[in-house]
């Protein structure tokens, strides 16, 4: 098994990330409560459940990230590899 | 341990949460400054007149509270005696209640003996200088329920009736926001106790029958009435502060058809002056809905066996669930058509909100006992408990009677006493 380094740029990257989809998940309970008209408040005490969803944002396109980053990363080969054949 | 140490009054109002403070609680429920304990080293000498179930329920409590001298067990039936001296072994066994009245060494009477005895064993305890604690229904007839509250007032002597609600700490919470007007009109209050058993108790010799039995014959019972009712119909009464004007009901047996007298299927409307009704059903061939009294408000309801309460409005869920939840019916749902124009009235289906913050504990008896000790002990009558107990009692003959003569019957006046609580406006001053 190979050892896995972290670097503290990929670590920064995450960070933005997790901090860019709880901000998206706060916009939403705004969002909610102007659309429902309930007291504003609620900005406070939703926030467990903003953080659980910003949480669960995260995880959502980190799994998408993964997947786009796999298939470029497999696009790249192919075409790498097709090129060294025509030379 | 003392008195005090045994039932903490303050902790007993804290527990209950009232946000009116113990002045304003005392003032409405006065009965609760029994709970006050005794500053005295004196004990309350008791015998306990009838030692089954009853009795010996009400001698687990008493034996562990240092201010009550159990000294005499009576009773007619020897295993009942032997269960209750196993309990109180230092306590003398009698047969003959006037025994027990005959001595100069006891304070008070606890009566648990079969209602058609009450009359006689309070009426002789109360001339033989006795404080008398006597189970519910007091009398059996309402006759003998007036003999005996008169004979109490005639001779000053402490009497309890065996209506442990009264002390119950989440009744009494419950009374209190319900004088407090928190759940609105009260318009209505259902009390339902079903059970599922035939009552019936272990007989070795069928010639013990009808003693052992009393419970299902008509000469030695009123039935559910007086055995179960008599706890619910008094709640109503205090919830609304009020008697109710008429009765009405009716009574089968419909399963238990093994030579019994006494009905095995009621149902009771007591209806008031405003037209707001309290119904009393029972039936002991179905547990599944146990008991409850359903006190129903214009503003919400209580429902104090479980221990709760529930308003008529439940505020909505976060704005922010909402929104999700909305998303996910967008996404998921598969009905591309119109769902119905209409939804059928339900029951509201959500948790409501424990009275005392948690799910109750108890149910008042150690702390009726306690008061009834303490009462005896600073010869001191607490208010309204005397006249809470006769009423209760009385209501449920007379629901019996409507039962047993299918028609309606008034609340007599000649039995009506001299008692108006005003728990609502004490509460509110």
């Amino acid at each position: 098994m190979k050892d896995t380094v972290i670097t503290a740029s990929r670590k920064r990257r995450e960070l933005i990330w997790l901090a860019g989809c709880i901000v998206a998940a706060m916009g939403v309970n705004i969002y909610a409560i102007a659309s429902y008209g309930a007291p504003w408040s609620e900005f406070f005490t939703s926030i467990g459940y903003v953080a659980v969803f910003g949480i669960v944002l995260y995880v959502a396109t980190a799994i998408v990230r993964y997947v786009v980053y796999t298939l470029l990363r497999f696009t790249k080969k192919r075409k790498s590899i097709s090129t060294q054949n025509h030379l | 341990m003392s008195q005090n140490d045994f039932i903490d009054r303050r902790g007993f109002i804290k527990k209950m949460g009232g946000a009116l403070g113990l002045g304003a609680m005392m003032a409405a429920y006065p009965w609760l400054g029994a709970l006050a304990g005794s500053d005295s080293d004196r004990k309350c000498r008791l015998a306990i007149i009838g030692c089954g179930s009853r009795g010996c329920y009400h001698i687990s409590f008493l034996k562990d509270n240092p201010s009550a001298d159990i000294r005499v067990l009576c009773d007619t039936y020897e295993p009942a005696l032997d269960e209750a001296s196993a309990m109180v072994p230092s306590a003398t066994r009698v047969s003959d209640y006037r025994q027990a009245l005959d001595r100069t060494d006891i304070d008070a009477v606890l009566i648990a003996s079969p209602p058609t005895t009450h009359c006689r064993i309070a009426l002789d305890a109360f001339d033989a200088g006795k404080d008398v604690f006597c189970e519910k229904c007091i009398g059996f007839t309402i006759d003998e329920c007036l003999q005996i509250y008169r004979k109490h007032r005639e001779t000053g002597r402490i009497f309890f009736t065996g209506q442990q609600r009264l002390f119950d700490p989440r009744y009494i919470k419950a009374m209190e926001m319900i004088h407090q007007g928190t759940f609105g009109k009260i318009n209505a209050i259902k009390t339902y106790w079903n059970r599922n058993g035939d009552w019936r108790r272990y007989v070795p010799d069928p010639s013990l029958e009808r003693q052992l039995n009393w419970r299902l014959y008509a000469d030695t019972s009123r039935g559910l009435m007086t055995e179960l009712a008599c706890h619910q119909l008094q709640i109503g009464t205090w919830a609304l502060g009020k008697l109710p004007e008429k009765v009405m009901g009716h009574g089968a047996i419909t399963y238990w058809k093994d030579g019994r007298e006494v009905f095995d299927n009621i149902s009771c409307i007591y209806v008031f002056d405003d037209g707001v009704k309290m119904t009393f059903d029972s039936v002991i061939s179905n547990k599944f809905y146990g008991l409850e009294e359903q006190i129903m408000g214009s503003l919400g309801t209580v429902e104090p066996e479980k221990g709760k309460y529930f308003f008529e409005e439940v505020p909505p869920a976060p704005a922010f669930l909402r929104l999700i939840n909305d998303w996910e019916h967008r996404a998921f749902d598969n009905m591309p058509f119109a769902g119905t124009s209409w939804a059928p009235e339900v029951a509201a289906s959500y948790d409501g909100h424990y009275i005392l913050g948690e799910a109750p504990k108890g149910d008042g008896t150690s702390e009726l006992l306690a008061a009834f000790v303490n009462a005896s002990i600073e010869h001191r009558q607490p208010a309204n408990i005397a006249e809470e107990g006769y009423y209760a009692s009385v209501l449920c003959l007379l629901g019996d009677q409507a039962i047993r003569e299918e028609r309606t019957v008034y609340f007599p006046e000649e039995y009506k006493i001299d008692y108006h609580p005003d728990y609502a406006q004490k509460i509110q001053s």
